[in-house]
């Protein structure tokens, strides 16, 4: 087993790490900038170095200083969380030169991965259907209307490098689609330093559904019961729930087989998702991300499994502990995640004192957060504070559990997206289950006696 | 040494009176200032921002710090995340280090350290190496003074914003 692992992020998912790495009993090494030297991920690791300046450029996302850390305090492999360097291939690429196991896959799958229309045509080649649309790269204009005249408008155009919806353009007729594939490829060029666009058939009232695996890269796969992560808000996810609901089960087990198939053909190391859009049926690869994601609880409420505990496992060349092939949910979880933002004031972001801090507890409910009374959020960061996860026997229990449990969540000082998330759950549509990934777009929310409702916005949206 | 004071605006109002300020130009903002000034090795510089003007200052020859009240009482509420006094509660600087590394004395194995204690430098004078990812980079001191205490072991790590060494400012 590896003996030491550095943990290079902050928050909620550095405790995540450092308490896997506990239970495991492996030393953990903190990294943290100045401006979280009274976080919990500084106090609760075996050791900590300060890395840097507040702005994550110079701390969390400066790869000479993490390597000089882990070097420091002998660490011999790299957890990084997700965001910052998580999905980095140059970073996964200096820590194997180094000799620091990178937990994750190799630094030659991350950056196929990035590649969106590199890992469509992966995809592809592994038998996983991708949304029709362009072979790759669509290099100009031309090329991007026969696209459209053969697979049908309304289509998209994505930057290649792309993420966040950035560099992105749905257009609903054949006379748009010059201008859209310009604007597109300048800002791809302009947010990416890559102005290279695809073109892919534009799907209406789909679901975000996803598949978490675990691989020891030709050895075993799992492939864990999707998650719907539909509930987005400008395509970030804000709740999350597992198995998603009234999805039919070949659609379940046909994206577990082909998100097994891709792994396996990419020669997959560690933990990974393949996300899937959904619409009617029908299920179409949208792309490969190389790391442990915000949601995995879920994941791990429904199945017993410790994700994390797995990918050191890995890493360290034990083996997984987990069986191979698919596997069904025991039970319904849904992940909150409670933002320092405020809904009443178009989610503006916040930072601050944290006055007062009482997370709930009671049967199935998880609190996986970093903060205390008198912590301060700092106003460098992502404004994740806390993640929620309820788990229960049936949707229904789980969506009543979550209403107490959100309830009794008190956060003072900064205000949160708690109010939104009793909000969502009290909504027909999100109980009756099955939304679509326009769900926020198309409600409101009005203040109503201190309760935050959703009133629908007009119809046409 | 450094030291950031908080002016009224020039005709004496009232800036302490304002605990408003805290929205409206952070105490980090002055620490900003603080490492702006200490990288640039310019002697001061001011900002200002409405009524509020801040004007931060390398000043070796001041004895003690001044704040204005109203800098004070933030800096209470918020005590600054450095493990080590206040550059100037008995005259010294701390010299801290630039990045995480591993510290030197030397230019290389077996040659003479830079300095000793006891030795006055030059602001600019490079006083130690610390290597990361085998690179090897000199550390100048920020300011000119006398070299009072070697705070790092040779050889040893260091981490980013650890001081170094204390001088007394010339």
């Amino acid at each position: 087993m590896i003996g030491k692992v550095l943990v290079a992020n902050r928050g909620e998912i550095a405790l995540r790490v450092i308490r896997a790495c506990r239970e495991l009993g492996i030393r953990s090494v903190a990294v943290y900038s100045t401006a979280d030297s009274d976080s919990l991920h500084r106090m609760l690791a075996d050791e900590a170095v300060c890395i840097g300046p507040p702005p994550a450029s110079g701390s969390y996302l400066n790869i000479p200083a993490i390597i000089s850390a882990a070097e420091l305090t002998g660490a011999d492999a790299i957890h990084p969380g997700y965001g910052f360097l998580a999905e980095n291939a140059r970073f996964a690429e200096i820590c194997e030169r180094v000799g620091v196991k990178f937990v994750g896959p190799s630094s030659r799958v991350i950056s196929m991965m990035g590649d969106k229309s590199a890992a469509r045509r992966a995809a592809r080649e592994a038998g996983v259907p991708v949304t029709p649309g362009s072979d790759g790269v669509c290099e100009n204009a031309a090329e991007a209307k026969r696209v459209g005249a053969e697979v049908g408008y309304p289509v998209v155009v994505k930057a290649s490098a792309g993420g966040g919806g950035k560099g992105m353009r749905v257009v609903e007729s054949e006379p748009e689609l010059n201008a859209a594939f310009t604007e597109a490829s300048r800002e791809a060029g302009a947010a990416f330093g890559d102005g290279s666009v695809y073109i892919e058939k534009y799907l209406r009232d789909l679901r975000h559904v996803e598949v978490q695996v675990l691989s020891e890269a030709g050895g075993k796969t799992a492939a864990f019961p999707e998650r719907d992560c539909s509930i987005q808000r400008r395509y970030q996810k804000l709740l999350e729930e597992s198995p998603a609901p009234a999805l039919p089960e070949e659609a379940r087990t046909g994206m577990m087989d082909a998100a097994s198939s891709l792994v396996d053909a990419l020669g997959y190391e560690g933990a990974g998702t393949v996300e899937f859009v959904y619409s009617d049926g029908e299920f179409y690869f949208i792309e490969m991300n190389t790391r442990l994601q915000v949601e995995h609880p879920v994941t791990e409420m429904v199945t017993g499994t410790d994700l994390v505990a797995e990918q050191l496992r890995i890493a360290s060349g034990e083996g997984m502990g987990v069986k191979s092939g698919g596997s069904s949910p025991d039970g319904h979880a849904i992940e909150f995640r409670i933002n320092a933002e405020d809904p009443r004031r178009n989610f503006l972001p916040q930072a601050g004192p944290v006055e007062f801090y009482n997370p709930p507890g009671g049967p199935g409910v998880r609190v996986d957060s970093h903060l205390y009374a008198g912590y301060k959020v700092p106003p460098h960061y992502d404004s994740l504070l806390a993640k929620l996860i309820v788990f229960a026997t049936d949707r229904q229990t789980a969506i009543r559990r979550g209403l107490r449990a959100l309830d009794e969540f008190a956060v003072a000082g900064v205000e949160t997206t708690l109010p939104l998330h009793l909000a969502i759950l009290e909504d027909e549509d999100f109980r009756r289950g099955g939304v679509s990934t326009s769900f926020l777009a198309q409600r409101e929310l009005r203040d109503d006696d201190g309760f935050l409702r959703f009133i629908p916005v007009s119809a046409s949206e | 040494m450094s030291e950031t004071r908080s002016e009224e605006n020039r005709d004496g109002a009232q800036v302490g009176g304002k605990p408003s300020v805290k929205g409206s130009l952070p105490l980090e903002d002055v620490g900003r200032l603080v490492d702006l000034l200490r990288e640039s090795g310019v002697g001061e510089i001011r900002v200002r921002q409405g009524e509020l003007e801040i004007s931060v200052k390398a000043k070796p020859e001041a004895p003690a710090p001044q704040q204005a009240p109203g800098v004070g009482a933030a800096s209470q509420e918020e005590p600054a995340p450095q493990p080590e006094p206040p550059a100037g509660a008995n005259g010294l600087h701390a010299v801290r280090s630039p990045l995480v590394g591993t510290f030197y004395r030397a230019p290389a194995p077996g040659e003479e350290p830079y300095v000793e204690v006891g030795d006055t430098v030059k602001a600019g004078q490079p006083i130690c190496i610390v290597e990361a990812m085998k690179l090897m980079n000199e550390i100048p001191a920020d300011i000119s003074g006398e070299v009072v205490e070697i705070l790092a072991d040779n050889a040893g790590g260091v981490e980013y914003d650890q001081p170094l060494f204390r001088l007394r400012p010339e």
